[in-house]
């Protein structure tokens, strides 16, 4: 890494102070479907939270609450100490919050770098050139080498790397990844996973990951909170988690995960 | 909306309508009128839109080319425009699997957009069209029962044009029987829900497609048969209708074909409100624009984007 | 190619357009005036179209300006000039409040909604005798420049560069990338931290702007307005023609439709003196079903072809 970008790194981590993000009695009702059932959640700093759950659990719907995309039926959420309760989604990001999503759309008329930009550009203010220095410091440190080409020319791999790109853009405080492994192989799981463990440490981003894939939630997770029928089944370390008797049932009777 | 609500809504209107009565009867009767055209007209938008999410900005025209394929037919065989009817309906049927097969069809996996500007085009395409062959020149058909009036003491007024509201009660029973009892009709809404989820059931979702439009044509056609019998026409007389009928269905909301007459209800007697008004009866083109700008502001305060 | 495309050939068109007449008569000069209203015209509407939402308003705005224009001449004496540019500035403060309310809607709703535009419009300007003329309109005492073609000629290709450079601009600023992502995905956009309705409502404001100082150059070249020459639905049907020939979402694109189709129109009014209109009805219809990228959308396709092939 050259030295004028590890001095860019060091002062944005040093800019990037700790955030916390705190959830408070949040409830979503689709006419008659309580999505989201009083849910209390906090997390900051640079802790990685595992969000897990059955399909069905309310995970997609609570980050879709936080990033702005619904509004809740009553609750609180709370950025840096900020009610972003009812604030537009783009007010939100520009705060801190954000997301990448389980069904990755990139945008096909920009470029793989112009979709990264956008972030850089719309929610910290920079200007086009000035985005697309940072776009590409960004790539190099996720490995993503080949920023200029279109999005369809992308491998999976690269468009999950791009996602997670898209959203770092926007220099999030949190970051909620939802379903971020679903349809790797082992060693892009590998890959990605590395790559995740290395950004938190040096972007002291709080992470919230949405897995169905348990090894995942096992390496990254500091803390692992249960989802079932969009209420909080529990709260703790995996191991702890794992061994409750009420997420094994959730589970449907599952097996040994420690 | 709440029941209380509902109630009073309810209560607002028979008083409004009450006041009408005691002041000037004939806004209620003409408006009813008024209103029942406007519904006639509407509902097979309210079919093509509402039900399987196909918008035609060419609904206007076709009710026109109606109406002008009503007027040959009974100037060259002296048919009643009323009998003309069933031949007018049998050919704007075709007239619409030619147009869906030719050109919607193909805008149906793309963008939104492309709807839009398709058939902005073919509205153009037949304004202009029908201007070349017809010249601008309106024309009118005049048939005697058409100016038949009743008299109730002092209160004089058309009996005609009853024959509106009365199409418009007649479409919807119709179209409700089609949609609930048949198995097209099943299908159908099945489509507009989800056309990949009816395809994979099992449903001819082309066909649906084909029948539906072809339908909302033909009953326009019809709307345009009787239009004549009451009005001259031109050929750009249909793009007001096409928006009209577009902010009635927008008021009812998507799939809602009854709610169509009672915006219709509303539009109409407004309209006629104004039109009673020595010199403001200018402005009673515009009330379906304010009635637009009522609705998105209405719904947007309950958080909702359309 | 680059250089050719980029430089050369601009070069050499905005030369052509400046020479232009000292060596066309006066009947190519109306020509080419009529060409520019109606490319400023399909330059707007493209520009909005690059959100993703369509516009069907153009005669609504370009008649707002006409009008704007004429009643600042007739009633407060202002000079010509001066009376296109603040009716342009009229036209589009007015679309900003109107704006407020109708950007809530998307796709269909605000089509519909910008389409019913025109109408009202003309429906206001149509019942105020006093104010606006009513059916009759209004008429100028004297054309802009006092009719001296040069002059009105280069007032109107000032007009279309300044369109041309503002579509440009969108083109090139971080603007480009905010319409691109909205048009896109809208969700996206917002979770990026693009403000949609920010965005919108400028973009919005700025191309009814550019519809009304369209108008206000028309009205003040012919000396007259009235509510159904100046919000006639040509001003529609032609620029979205053209902008959909040209190729939609560039800034060439709709440049060379207005060339192209207003150059075919006058041999079409030749021959088929009152069937053009269908013409371009049927242009519309074809393009979107078989060329949606319209000529430029196909030549900037072989280019790249031809670029990955010499790679």
């Amino acid at each position: 890494m050259e030295l004028s970008e590890c001095a860019v790194i060091h002062l944005e981590r040093w800019i990037n102070s700790m955030s916390n993000l705190e959830i408070r009695n949040l409830t979503k009702r689709f006419a008659g479907l309580v999505a989201v059932n009083n849910v209390d959640l906090s997390f900051g700093g640079d802790e990685i939270v595992g969000i897990i759950g059955p399909n069905g659990a309310g995970k997609t719907t609570l980050i879709n609450l936080v990033s702005g995309i619904f509004y809740p039926t009553s609750g609180q959420i709370l950025m840096d100490g900020v009610d972003i309760t009812t604030m537009p989604a783009h007010k939100r990001t520009q705060l801190g919050v954000g997301r990448t999503f389980q069904l990755i759309h990139p945008l096909e008329d920009l470029s793989t770098i112009e979709n990264i930009m956008i972030g850089f550009i719309f929610s910290q203010g920079f200007s086009k050139k000035v985005a697309k220095e940072k776009s590409e410091i960004l790539c190099k440190s996720l490995d993503l080498e080949r920023w200029n080409r279109s999005v369809s020319q992308l491998t999976i791999l690269e468009i999950k790397k791009m996602e997670i790109a898209q959203a770092l853009a926007t220099n999030p405080g949190v970051l909620f990844l939802d379903e971020v492994m679903a349809g790797l192989n082992s060693d892009e799981l590998k890959e990605l996973i590395g790559l995740i463990k290395k950004l938190a440490k040096e972007k002291t981003i709080a992470i919230g990951i949405v897995e169905h894939v348990m090894g995942v939630i096992k390496e990254l997770a500091d803390r692992v909170v249960v989802l079932e029928n969009g209420a909080i089944l529990a709260d703790g370390s995996f191991k702890a988690v794992m061994k409750n008797p009420d997420v094994i049932a959730a589970y449907l009777g599952g097996g040994n995960y420690a | 909306m709440t029941k209380a609500k509902r109630l009073i809504l309810l209560g607002g209107i028979i008083i409004f309508a009450l006041l009408i009565i005691l002041w000037r009867p004939t806004i209620l009767i003409y408006g009813i009128q008024r209103a029942g055209l406007y519904a006639a007209i509407a509902l097979p938008m309210a079919l093509v839109l509402g039900i399987v999410h196909i918008v035609n900005l060419a609904h206007g025209e076709l009710l026109m080319i109606g109406a002008y394929l009503t007027y040959f037919v009974c100037s060259t065989f002296g048919m009643d425009p009323l009998v003309a009817m069933l031949p007018v309906s049998a050919v704007m049927f075709l007239l619409g699997m030619v147009v869906y097969k030719v050109t919607i069809k193909h805008t149906l996996k793309a963008p939104e957009l492309n709807q839009l500007i398709l058939t902005f085009g073919l509205a153009m395409v037949f304004g202009q069209s029908v201007n070349l062959i017809a010249t601008s020149q309106p024309r009118t058909l005049s048939v005697d029962y058409v100016s038949t009036s009743l008299t109730f003491g002092k209160l004089t007024f058309g009996v005609y044009d009853f024959i509106f509201p009365v199409a418009a009660l007649i479409i919807l029973g119709g179209l409700l029987f089609f949609l609930r009892k048949t198995r097209v009709g099943k299908a159908a809404q099945a489509v507009g829900q989800n056309p990949k989820g009816a395809e994979i059931v099992g449903i001819d979702v082309d066909k649906i497609y084909l029948i539906i439009f072809s339908l909302s044509t033909a009953l326009v056609g019809i709307m345009g048969s009787l239009y004549l019998t009451k009005q001259s026409i031109f050929p750009l007389v249909g793009g007001p209708y096409t928006m009209k009928s577009f902010a009635l269905v927008a008021m009812a909301g998507i799939g809602n074909l009854p709610g169509v007459l009672f915006a219709s209800l509303i539009l109409g007697v407004a309209e006629t409100f104004l039109l009673s008004f020595k010199g403001y009866g200018g402005w009673s083109n515009i009330v379906f624009f304010a009635f637009i700008i009522i609705v998105i502001l209405i719904r947007s305060h309950r958080g909702k984007q359309i | 190619m680059k250089i050719l495309t980029r430089i050369i050939l601009p070069a050499i068109v905005v030369l052509l357009s400046i020479t232009f007449p000292l060596f066309a008569g006066p009947y190519q000069q109306s020509i080419a005036k009529t060409i520019i209203i109606y490319m400023i015209l399909a330059l707007s509407w493209n520009i909005l179209l690059k959100t993703g939402q369509i516009s069907f308003g153009l005669a609504g705005f370009f008649g707002i300006g006409a009008y704007a224009s004429v009643l600042l001449s007739l009633r407060l004496g202002i000079p010509p000039l001066l009376t296109i540019i603040v009716g342009g500035i009229i036209t589009a403060i007015l679309a900003a409040a109107m704006g407020m309310i109708i950007l809530r809607l998307r796709a269909m709703y605000f089509a519909i909604t910008t389409l019913a535009l025109g109408e009202i419009f003309r429906v206001i300007i149509h019942n105020l005798p006093n104010f606006a003329g009513g059916a009759h309109g209004l008429i100028l005492s004297s054309v802009i420049f006092d009719g001296n073609g040069y002059f009105t000629y280069w007032l109107f290709l000032a007009g279309a560069f300044f369109s041309i450079g503002l579509s440009y601009f969108f083109d090139k600023s971080k603007f480009h990338l905010a319409l691109t992502t909205i048009r896109d995905n809208e969700i996206t956009a917002k979770v990026r931290g693009i403000d949609i309705f920010k965005y919108l409502l400028i973009v919005f404001t700025i191309t009814a702007g550019m519809q009304g100082l369209a108008g206000g150059l028309y009205s003040q070249s012919f000396g007259f307005v009235t509510p159904e020459s100046s919000f006639s639905g040509d001003f529609i049907l032609l620029p979205i023609a053209m902008a959909l020939l040209g190729g939609i979402y560039t800034t060439a694109g709709p440049v060379v439709g207005a060339i192209v189709l207003g150059v075919i129109s006058e041999y079409l009014k030749l021959y088929i003196p009152y069937g053009h209109l269908v013409v371009y009805g049927l242009i519309i219809v074809i393009v979107i079903l078989f060329m949606p990228n319209g000529i430029v959308g196909m030549c900037s396709n072989t280019f790249r072809k031809v670029d990955q092939f010499n790679e």
